[in-house]
């Protein structure tokens, strides 16, 4: 019997599953980051509005990249639904300790489909999500340095505002 | 046709020479590419079992699925879907059953 499959799909069907699952965390940080953002902008707080429709964009740029390299390769990238979001928050504080929180969710979900990858030996996949095993170091530690500036400099007043303008830059 | 699995009331075929995939429904045999049969299984995948037991969630206990672009459109009671839902899983792991027997 002819291997129709293997012939029609480059990846595996299970792995195609989970990278579906994937465009749904994806799609559904984007949206939580835009929540966030809108959060931001009603609170005067626009340096960090901004930080986060970036971010918002970068998640859903995240997302596009698992949906084409599902179809590329003869599988079928399936459009997410997006419930849930969470509009309200305390402080600015709450809203980045619950992107790193989000962030380090991603990063375990984009683990588990490595370490599947690897026990079907589709090294194709592998390949592909070693890029996203990098960014989300990258994404995670982003989080991290602007919660060490809430400890360093307070959370009240003025030192809000200087947060909120380095956090605009990028410092 | 290389038969892939049979249940109670359906069946599932794989044609070399056509490339392609059939489902016998029983009163109806479907041809389905590779494509088509990935967008069956995720269409049955999502069906939630729970959801015919309860009334409030699915009072008549049905599901109506459609295949290959709305070419065709099937009717299933909870003893169907779960049939179909075992079908799906074998059928895909015979493929894989399959993949594993001609790479090794």
């Amino acid at each position: 019997m002819k291997d129709i499959v293997r012939q029609k799909i480059g990846i595996n069907v299970d792995i195609m599953d989970m990278l579906n699952e994937q465009i749904s965390k994806e799609a559904h940080s984007s949206s939580a980051y835009l929540a966030m953002a809108s959060w931001c902008d009603h609170n005067g707080l626009t340096g960090s509005a901004e930080f986060l429709y970036k971010q918002s964009l970068e998640e859903r740029d995240h997302m596009m990249k698992i949906f084409r390299f599902i179809n590329e390769n003869g599988g079928t990238a399936y459009s997410p639904e997006v419930s849930n979001i969470l509009h309200d928050f305390n402080s600015l504080q709450e809203i980045f300790e619950t992107a790193l929180d989000q962030e380090i969710a991603i990063t375990k979900s984009i683990n588990n489909i490595v370490a599947k990858c690897r026990k079907v030996q589709d090294f194709a996949s592998e390949n592909f999500l070693q890029w996203f095993v990098h960014e989300q170091m990258e994404e995670e530690n982003q989080f991290r340095r602007i919660l060490e500036m809430f400890d360093l400099m307070g959370t009240d007043g003025i030192a809000l505002k200087l947060i909120d303008e380095r956090i605009k830059h990028g410092e | 046709m290389n038969l892939l699995f049979k249940s109670y009331n359906f069946a599932s075929y794989q044609c070399d020479r056509s490339r392609c995939f059939y489902i016998d429904f029983g009163h109806k045999t479907v041809k389905l590419s590779f494509c088509q049969l990935l967008s069956l299984r995720q269409k049955v995948q999502k069906i939630d079992l729970d959801s015919h037991f309860d009334k409030d969630l699915n009072y008549s206990g049905i599901e109506i699925l459609t295949l290959c672009n709305r070419e065709h459109l099937f009717i299933l009671d909870t003893m169907q879907v779960i049939e179909m839902k075992e079908l799906i899983k074998a059928t895909f792991g015979m493929l894989e059953l399959n993949s594993l027997v001609t790479h090794s």
